[in-house]
């Protein structure tokens, strides 16, 4: 680290002497590399975003997008979209939920992953290898077993409940709908996306552990040390880096959830709709699309997203500072 | 520079003119084209493969050096095929179209005018008449009406006679089926799925009710009138078992209905297909009767269906009509009404199976929903009916949540 500061006064001085460097060569190679990479993220990420912005300001429909020129609104759009108490439904719902299924996902995968260390090599492999399968599996599929799975008629979840003692969960399971209203929708989809999401954490608290010396735990159960405190005092942090980059990941994944919930609760249960499946069914609900708003609410919702992700990176930046 | 903006703008003005109106091209010189892109609605099966190999080699009678192609479009991804379409220009040739789309379809500027090419064609005459008027804007036509489906009432045949119950005649009767068949047979009498516009809206049309009407240049909403909240309030109240709220027919009660877990539920004759997919051996114990009326009578159905049109970004309009020509005549219509169980919109052809005979006579009382390019948006992108009448079936005041919904009808079917 020290050796670095001189580095960092340097330029003023340089500045103020105002005359080149002798030996400065400019260097394309990097760039080079790095260059089809940049222009492959611009053409597929920047780019459609860019437009995504143009677009809500614009008004556009199936006329606009045969090549008709599209008539600009100003910010016609977003007053439409933010007057609409609707709108507010699906913020608090896209909110709600990703506050729990982040929590959720967070403690469960950290107990699988301090499970995972604790297990022995072959059953580690095994079990982790088991939960893998969850993170594989596409979610328009769990989203489909995860409807059987609930389903009114020969659903698995409201036979069993219905089997158990009526003074444990109350009684008349059998034709429970699980769809039909915003609570029991998203408790489904959360437990869905949550069994999703968990594995990804898990094996990175895994891996983590792995690189924390033994020695640390050693000395802490020489110390008496209880499993509370031995994770609050070294494991914590310790992993804190990689809980922090898995948190921040988990947030945009949940926030973001759609395919599940399209699933689950359909264009026909608009209560239970989160922000991003309000866009979708402004921009692509019907034959005569709105493409202008479905892209004020995607706006809206990477605004949202930008500024986690922007706390994120100053939290991280402040890290490195203080080591 | 002047030149230039003077060009631009003639060019402008020559492909704006062209748009609208005579879509260059036809006028009988047009190439031979060496494949014809026809898109279909649906999974397509292999007897409609198979109906449509037919109809490709009567076709190539008459245009042999022209490969049709088809392309099946699943239903639930229809308006988004048709945005890529329109917005890259790789649209089909000839497709078909859901009948309550054409209207946004010709207000989006996707349709080939094909008023002459219709006037030409001796077919044209046997159309249903208002079934065409959905096809037409200010004077000229975009689509034919291929066929369409109404809805009545399935119900288990045995059921109703082991309990003495005669199929009912008004919603009182029906009331009381449906309550009967609850307390003997342990299961929801009738299935009454809340995502069904068409089903709903023959309640309303059935008390006199409306859902909006026509005065002068606006659609005005009539949600808000006593006969459609009774009947709204009627429809909610019909099954509480609250196991298809927020559900569609095909998600909940047809399902339930092949397997004996519910006694009655709304749907069409092309549904028999289906349900002998779930339940092969009960074909004998379900039977149809038609939507009553408040008071008694039939009520009024909506006519579902699908339409056949020319995309217009082809370039080859007149084969692609002759195209639509052969697969809507005589003997395809018939072919296609008896495999796929949905009424030809031909008046020169009708079912063969007797099972089915009941819809003929359905089908003589249909209404339209409101001819309006909002109407899409209303019913898919929207789900106003559906939404309103999940809220009613859980709890939510009918007078209240029809004033809203009529609110939105004001809106939206005024684009």
């Amino acid at each position: 680290m020290l050796d670095t500061a001189p580095a960092v006064r340097k330029p003023p001085g340089r500045r103020t002497a105002g005359r080149p460097r002798p030996r400065r060569r400019p260097r394309f190679g990097p760039y080079l590399l790095i260059a089809p990479t940049v222009v492959v993220i611009a053409v597929l990420m920047f780019w459609p975003m860019i437009q995504i912005g143009i677009m809500s300001f614009q008004k556009v429909g199936t006329r606009q997008l045969r090549g008709e020129p599209a008539e600009s609104v100003g910010l016609e759009n977003f007053k439409d979209i933010l007057g609409d108490p609707f709108f507010w439904t699906t913020f608090k719902h896209t909110v709600l939920f990703a506050v729990v299924a982040v929590s959720l996902t967070m403690v469960i995968g950290t107990l699988v992953g301090l499970l995972l260390n604790k297990l022995g090599k072959r059953m580690s492999n095994l079990v982790a290898g088991g939960v893998m399968v969850a993170w594989a599996t596409p979610p328009i599929t769990a989203a489909i077993i995860f409807t059987w799975l609930f389903g009114t008629t020969g659903g698995l979840v409201n036979w069993t409940l219905d089997l158990l003692p009526d003074f444990l969960v109350g009684g008349d399971w059998l034709g429970y709908n699980w769809f039909a209203k915003p609570l029991p929708t998203y408790t489904v989809l959360t437990i869905c996306v949550v069994w999703q999401a968990c594995p990804f954490v898990a094996v990175s608290v895994l891996a983590g552990l792995k690189s924390v010396p033994s020695e640390l735990y050693e000395a802490a159960r020489v110390d008496g040390s209880g499993p509370w405190r031995t994770f609050w005092s070294i494991t914590y942090p310790m992993l804190k880096p990689i809980f922090l980059v898995v948190l921040v990941m988990s947030i945009i994944w949940d926030f973001k959830v759609f395919t599940q919930l399209f699933i689950m609760a359909g264009m026909a249960n608009r209560d239970a709709f989160n922000l991003s499946l309000y866009a979708y069914s402004e921009a692509f609900g019907s034959m005569n699309p709105k493409l202008g708003d479905g892209s004020a609410i995607a706006l809206v919702l990477t605004l949202i997203l930008l500024i986690v992700t922007a706390l994120y990176v100053r939290v991280m930046v402040r890290q490195g500072e203080t080591r | 520079m002047k030149y230039i903006k003077m060009a631009a703008a003639a060019a402008a003005i020559a492909l704006a003119a062209s748009a609208c109106g005579g879509d260059g091209g036809d006028g009988g010189n047009e190439k031979v084209p060496a494949e014809l892109e026809v898109w279909m609605m649906g999974e397509g099966t292999p007897e409609q493969t198979k109906f449509l190999d037919d109809v490709e080699t009567e076709f190539k009678k008459d245009h042999p050096e022209t490969d049709v192609k088809i392309k099946y479009v699943p239903w639930p991804q229809v308006a988004t095929q048709f945005q890529k379409a329109a917005a890259s220009g790789e649209g089909p040739d000839v497709t078909e179209l859901g009948n309550t789309d054409v209207q946004s379809h010709i207000e989006q500027g996707n349709l080939a005018d094909i008023t002459d090419l219709l006037g030409d064609w001796a077919d044209g005459k046997t159309l249903n008449k208002t079934a065409l008027e959905n096809d037409q804007a200010d004077g000229k036509t975009y689509a034919v009406p291929w066929y369409g489906g109404v809805r009545g009432v399935w119900y288990r045949q045995d059921w109703f006679k082991e309990l003495d119950i005669a199929t009912p005649k008004n919603w009182a009767e029906l009331t009381a089926a449906a309550k009967k068949v609850e307390d003997e047979k342990d299961v929801p009498g009738i299935g009454v799925a809340s995502d069904h516009t068409n089903a709903i809206i023959s309640f309303i049309w059935g008390n006199g009710g409306e859902v909006a009407v026509k005065e002068g240049e606006k659609w005005t909403g009539k949600l808000d009138q006593p006969q459609a909240i009774e009947a709204a309030e009627y429809y909610a109240g019909l099954d509480d078992s609250g196991k298809y709220v927020g559900k569609n027919e095909l998600e909940g009660p047809q399902r339930d209905f092949a397997l004996g877990k519910v006694g009655m539920y709304f749907d069409g004759s092309w549904a028999l297909k289906q349900l002998k997919e779930i339940s092969p051996d009960d074909a004998d114990k379900w039977a149809v009767f038609p939507i009553p009326a408040k008071s008694g009578g039939n009520a009024p159905v909506m006519a579902g269906g699908s339409d056949v049109a020319v995309w217009r970004d082809t370039t080859n309009k007149k084969v692609s009509f002759d195209y639509i020509k052969v697969l809507n005549n005589a003997k395809n219509a018939k072919a296609w009404a008896d495999y796929s169980g949905f009424s030809s919109m031909r008046s020169d052809v009708s079912f063969s199976d007797p099972k089915l005979a009941i819809f003929t006579d359905i089908a003589k009382n249909t209404k339209f929903p409101p001819m309006t390019a909002g109407w899409a948006e209303f019913e898919q992108a929207k789900k106003v009916l559906p939404n309103t009448l999940k809220a009613i079936m859980q709890g939510g005041d009918a007078a209240a949540e029809m004033k809203k919904a009529n609110e939105q009808a004001n809106t939206l079917l005024n684009p």
